[in-house]
């Protein structure tokens, strides 16, 4: 079988790539960059090979078209990222290690999203969290790796109980069969912690923690695959748990909120929970990559809601803002570790003007951005509309009014780095820096372009959706041509590209006809015979949004309650230790006495 | 009755080992509570009217007549691991001694204790 | 076909003669053990009555697969230490060939004092072991414990006699000799209840395992491995034996075993948490696998529990040794002084990952499967308390696990990459021989993750019921 090639070579060249780093660093990370290819195009490929069911060994897998979908998306990220990874090597303190482990991870990815029965999801799962924790660790910060791996950590024990009481119920492990007979608390109980690790990987409030602390101090070849790849893992497992579960059918007899069931409204509640906070979070930052971590906090929870909502067109348009927003904060991402390349920084106020000397990387951020903010006409545009659409038509108040804000915020906070970093002046370090070479620009053009036509052609994709909606027994989104039909209105994405298309044409225009501005240095300006020394504080994007800020500075930041929680525990074991250990008999004598009081007095009692 | 007795003997000694910090005296409250458990086990054995159970030109009618030997050989291998245990505490003792130059637990910091 | 008896015979034999040959005893040893190793493939199975006195009336020893996979255990991570930490042994040949012969006879026999008289040989030996760790005050108290522990379960042992009229385990199970003896499983609950707090001491269950910090925080690369491994694979053993044919007579035992069972587990890995010296971690995480085991036995659920007995002598073993050699090379086991002390040792660092990761029970390793067997039990029963604390517990134990790893791998300062110039000074670990061996053992912790059911099958012929009735012989 296809997969099973796929799986074995990438496997094969993993172990490969190890070896190779140790004779050539680069070479090595060429060995990623061409497993990762291989493996996109052979999975692209078995689209026709839909519908099918193997093993391997005591693995069990289903080609889906869910599946694929996820995997193609998910390999996008891993294969445009690799580009960068041979250029990182010199940095990396165990370069093959490094590649051996993306390599692990992204084969983990492979089979996680044709898993058919629960232990083999879990399995490659873990085998991704474990992988990937490892490769953090290697960047800025081993605070953030720990971070990681215990808020995953979370998720998966959760996930593992409920797949485990799915199984005392149903007696299967089979994703399509498992969650046959659940009802009541059970039912409750097993959806709730089966979702654990999927808020967990996406980043939804509470669980957002990791995401700055991951994607910000990850290495910057590892940043893009993190954000644009690892959390739509947890978008899968979000979109099991209202098809295989099914929850609106087990859910059916429940309090209903706005038409949606109790728990379901919960969860879509804490997505927009994490809008807010993403948004919110994101506006504040000083560093480029944590910046864009909150950012996927707050596009995780569209991708949420989206999901969740399971019907017509809030779903194709969950579904669809998960290609968009890899492919963009992926793109996103690789700008901002270009740059870092050249300069050696990414905290935006140490940088300025790039776009000077960095053209090529500021067309990639831009787009990306564009996408991001939800602005036609790139990709995230259409998706943001088809949930903006889903909302509205359920009534959800509350909901759309999160969407709308995170849109509307998005702008503010993608902007930023946008200034701070390529335009204003540029810092007399950098005058000299040149743009990255052609194998670093293929990939962030790549995904710039898939950028673009997800938000000119996004019905090709559409059409794909919309085969996953009729496999999962919803509705279809309705497409015609190049348009997409909603019950409120219909987008012809092409038309919008072709009225912008126009715009930006005559302003084109205009700008090479008009006189071009004088270039004024940053320190030439008028002070009123003051002297200015520091540019920092002159530099465009410092203090930003400061009035805005201002509003929500005092805030209570999520991570300390982790931190709290930890060091209960840790109280907890100081109490054991005191209580129970020692060099001296007599405390462990006490507690033999009591013990064996309390017990003789209830076994004779009993 | 002497159950009773060596039960309160193994509860002396379970409280001597609690009270007292002084090593010397912990191991004498083991060796009461060894002591107790050993005339448990022996009182277990009796037979009330029993012989010894020994084999005599005279004695062959019933086989319950006698005490039950397997108590007593249970003892016999209990004294003797009471009798090491005792040296090798001994030994230990001595040790903490030589090492810290008191025989009292609490003089002793308990090391690199947290 | 070897008689079972030898393997307690041979090194209790050698270990009297390399008392007269003191020169040649540390040979002696390693004769011993191989001996033990290489027999242990030519055993006679089934049971043996000692001195061919009749069952009831003789003492029994059992050679069942459980007891086979205990033996294997024992013995061949008995051998793996001694290969690695040979220069650890010192004058202590004798106590090793004891504490070897004393184990091997707490996993095979079927008799209760036998058993008390084998524990206490183990534990004697112990107590012997541990004074290398030049801290007579926590070896005193292990002493001291470790008898309060043998009288209790003797005590145990003989109110049961007295109320069943025999010591022999398996007896009592049989159905036939049920209806012979007249007893109430009412009241064996004070006798099994005395068996198991004496067995509870050495099986480092909480509240009564509180020389565990002590012995194991000071136990050096050689005791350390074969506290954590091969003593606590025994005890685990030998109380599953017991569970096993006694304590399914009695359900309120069986409730407070479950009980202490699952304290130790929560309590065990919360202590773990909070340390930062890596030989505490370790021993509150051995502490901890210890109640979960003892739950796993106590519910009747073998195959997991044997699992977990293996995975933990395996993964225990290999990072005993390794915190050990760390300790002897750099003087410190505190990780947080130990940064990147894998940079330049990389096998060894593989090796003791692989063990850690199978420890956190991650996918790919050994322990994975384990745990998955006992979620499996606990939910096939019914239960969903327990696998509720086992599974937020385990986070604990994942979190100060990989917490460890990164600090072992990458050094380097908040808001640099890691780089090892902010590693340790690169010492010399282990020599190539031993990296090799310790690396070979972590591997088949990988294949017995990537693997299950090749490392389930082995395991399984070991994990029956403790006796089959058709191995008996003679009996009443």
């Amino acid at each position: 079988m296809n997969l099973t090639i796929i799986l074995a070579v990438t496997l094969v060249l993993a172990a490969a790539s190890f070896f190779i780093t140790r004779y050539n660093k680069m070479s090595g990370g060429f060995t990623t960059v061409l497993s990762s290819l291989f493996a996109l195009v052979a999975l692209f490929m078995m689209r026709g090979s839909i519908g099918e069911d193997f093993s391997i060994f005591y693995f069990n897998f289903s080609i889906t078209t869910v599946g694929w979908y996820f995997s193609v998306v998910m390999l996008i990220a891993y294969s445009m990222t690799s580009f960068f990874n041979p250029f990182w090597m010199e940095k990396m303190m165990y370069p093959g290690s490094y590649n051996f482990l993306y390599l692990l991870s992204m084969a983990g990815t492979i089979g996680m999203f044709f898993a058919k029965d629960f232990i083999t999801l879990f399995i490659f799962w873990e085998t991704v969290v474990w992988s990937s924790t490892f490769i953090i660790q290697l960047g800025k910060s081993r605070k953030a790796s720990y971070i990681y791996y215990v808020v995953s950590a979370i998720g998966s024990m959760g996930t593992l109980f409920a797949i485990m009481l799915a199984y005392s119920v149903s007696g299967t492990f089979v994703i399509s069969e498992a969650f046959a007979g659940l009802s009541g608390g059970v039912a409750i109980a097993v959806f709730f912690t089966f979702i654990l690790s999927g808020l967990a990987k996406i980043g939804i409030f509470p669980f957002h923690v990791w995401l700055p602390e991951a994607h910000g101090s990850a290495p910057h070849t590892f940043s893009p695959v993190l954000s644009g790849g690892l959390v739509k893992m947890g978008a899968f497992i979000a979109f099991l748990s209202v098809t295989a579960f099914p929850a609106y059918d087990i859910f059916a007899d429940m309090f209903k909120i706005m038409g949606k069931p109790f728990p379901i409204y919960f969860l879509m509640f804490l997505g927009a929970i994490s809008i807010i906070v993403g948004t919110l979070m994101a506006i504040k930052q000083e560093d480029a990559k944590r910046l864009l971590a909150y950012s996927s906090v707050a596009n995780g929870g569209y991708i949420l809601i989206g999901i969740l909502m399971m019907d017509q067109v809030g779903f194709a348009g969950g579904m669809m803002h998960l290609i968009n927003h890899a492919v963009a904060s992926a793109a996103a991402f690789l700008a901002i570790a270009a740059v870092a390349y050249r300069t050696g920084t990414t905290k935006m106020s140490e940088m300025g003007g790039m776009i000077h000397r960095m053209p090529v990387t500021y067309l990639v951020y831009l787009i990306a951005i564009i996408s991001m903010a939800g602005i036609p006409p790139m990709g995230g545009f259409v998706s943001k509309w088809l949930i903006f659409q889903g909302l509205a038509k359920d009534g959800m108040l509350f909901l759309a009014a999160a969407a709308f804000f995170g849109s509307i915020g998005s702008f503010m906070y993608v902007f930023r780095p946008l200034s701070a970093v390529f335009l204003g002046q540029t810092f007399t370090r950098d005058l000299k820096k040149k743009e990255v070479g052609f194998f670093m620009m293929f990939p962030m053009i790549i995904l710039t372009l898939l950028s673009l036509l997800t938000g000119v052609f996004p019905n090709i994709f559409l059409r794909v959706i919309a085969e996953i909606q009729t496999s999962v027994g919803i509705d279809p989104i309705t497409l015609a041509n190049r348009t997409i039909l909603t019950s409120n209105g219909y987008l012809d994405a092409f038309r919008v590209f072709i009225v912008f298309g126009f715009g930006f044409a005559i302003a084109f225009v205009l700008f090479v006809v008009r006189r071009k501005s004088r270039k004024v240095e940053l320190m030439d300006t008028f002070t009123s015979a003051e002297f200015i020394h520091t540019r920092e504080l002159l530099h465009y994007s410092s203090k930003f949004y400061a009035p805005f800020e201002r509003l929500y500075d005092k805030a209570p930041d999520t991570l300390t309650a982790y931190k709290k929680l930890a060091v209960k525990v840790g109280e907890l074991g100081g109490m054991v230790e005191s209580l129970f250990y020692g060099h001296k008999p007599e405390k462990t004598v006490f507690w033999m006495m009591a013990v064996g009081i309390i017990v003789i007095l209830i076994g004779g009692v009993v | 009755m002497i159950r009773l007795a060596s039960l309160i003997l193994i509860l002396i000694g379970l409280y001597g080992v609690f009270s007292t910090r002084n090593v010397i005296k912990i191991l004498v409250g083991v060796n009461i509570m060894e002591l107790g458990v050993n005339i448990f086990i022996i009182s277990i054995g009796f037979v009330n009217g029993g012989l010894a159970p020994i084999l005599t030109s005279g004695s062959f009618s019933s086989a319950l007549n006698f005490v039950d030997p397997l108590a007593q050989a249970i003892v016999l291998t209990s004294i003797v691991i009471g009798l090491g245990i005792t040296t090798l505490g001994l030994v230990f003792a001595r040790k903490i001694h030589v090492n810290y130059g008191t025989y009292d637990l609490s003089k002793i910091g308990g090391g690199s204790d947290d | 076909m070897i008689n079972p008896v030898f393997m307690i015979a041979i090194p209790l034999g050698l270990a009297f003669i390399s008392l007269i040959f003191k020169k040649a005893s540390k040979w002696i040893l390693v004769a011993g053990v191989t001996i033990n190793v290489v027999m242990l493939f030519l055993l006679e199975w089934g049971s043996v009555a000692m001195g061919g006195f009749r069952i009831p009336y003789g003492i029994q020893l059992m050679l069942s697969s459980y007891s086979f996979t205990g033996l294997a255990v024992v013995n061949i991570m008995f051998f793996v230490i001694l290969l690695i930490s040979f220069d650890k042994v010192e004058k202590n040949s004798v106590v090793l060939l004891t504490a070897l012969a004393g184990m091997n006879g707490m996993i095979l026999t079927m008799d209760l004092f036998n058993l008390f008289v084998f524990m206490e040989i183990t534990a004697i030996s112990a107590y012997i072991l541990s004074m290398k760790g030049k801290k007579p005050e926590h070896s005193f108290n292990y002493l001291v414990l470790g008898s309060i522990g043998g009288v209790i379960f003797l005590l145990g042992t003989i109110i049961f006699y007295a109320q069943t009229g025999t010591l022999n385990m398996a007896i009592i199970s049989s159905p036939v000799q049920q209806s012979a003896f007249d007893f109430s499983s009412a009241t064996l609950f004070i006798p099994f209840f005395l068996i198991f707090a004496g067995m509870a001491v050495e099986a480092k269950l909480i509240p009564f395992g509180g020389w565990v910090k002590g012995v194991y925080g000071n136990a050096d690369r050689l005791t350390g491995p074969l506290f954590s491994s091969v003593y606590a694979a025994a005890i685990l053993f030998a109380m599953g034996r017991v569970f096993g044919e006694l304590f399914v007579l009695n359900e309120t035992i069986v409730i407070i075993v479950v009980i202490t069972g699952l304290i130790t587990f929560a309590f065990g890995e919360a202590a773990a948490f909070r340390q930062t010296k890596m030989r505490r971690i370790l021993l509150f995480s051995s502490i901890g696998q210890s109640g979960l085991a003892v739950i796993m036995l106590a519910l009747g659920f073998y195959f997991p529990a044997v699992l977990l007995i293996v995975n933990n002598a395996l993964s225990k073993f290999i990072m005993f040794t390794i915190t050990g050699k760390l300790q002897e090379s750099y003087g410190t086991e505190n990780y947080k002084e130990l940064k990147g002390a894998f940079y330049k040792n990389k096998m060894t660092g593989v090796a003791f990952s692989i063990a850690a990761l199978s420890m956190a029970g991650l996918p790919l390793f050994f322990g994975f499967y384990a745990k998955l067997n006992v979620l499996t039990a606990l939910f096939g029963g019914g239960n969903w308390f327990i696998p509720a604390v086992i599974l937020i517990f385990a986070i604990v134990e994942g979190a100060y696990f990989i917490r460890l790893l990164i600090s072992l791998w990458a050094p380097g300062k908040e808001g640099e990459y890691a780089d090892a110039k902010h590693a340790v000074e690169t010492r010399k670990l282990f020599k190539p021989i031993s990296v090799a061996i310790i690396f070979m053992l972590s591997l088949v912790i990988l294949a017995a993750g990537l693997f299950p059911d090749f490392a389930g099958k082995t395991i399984t012929s070991g994990a029956k019921a403790p006796f089959t009735m058709s191995q008996l012989k003679g009996g009443e």
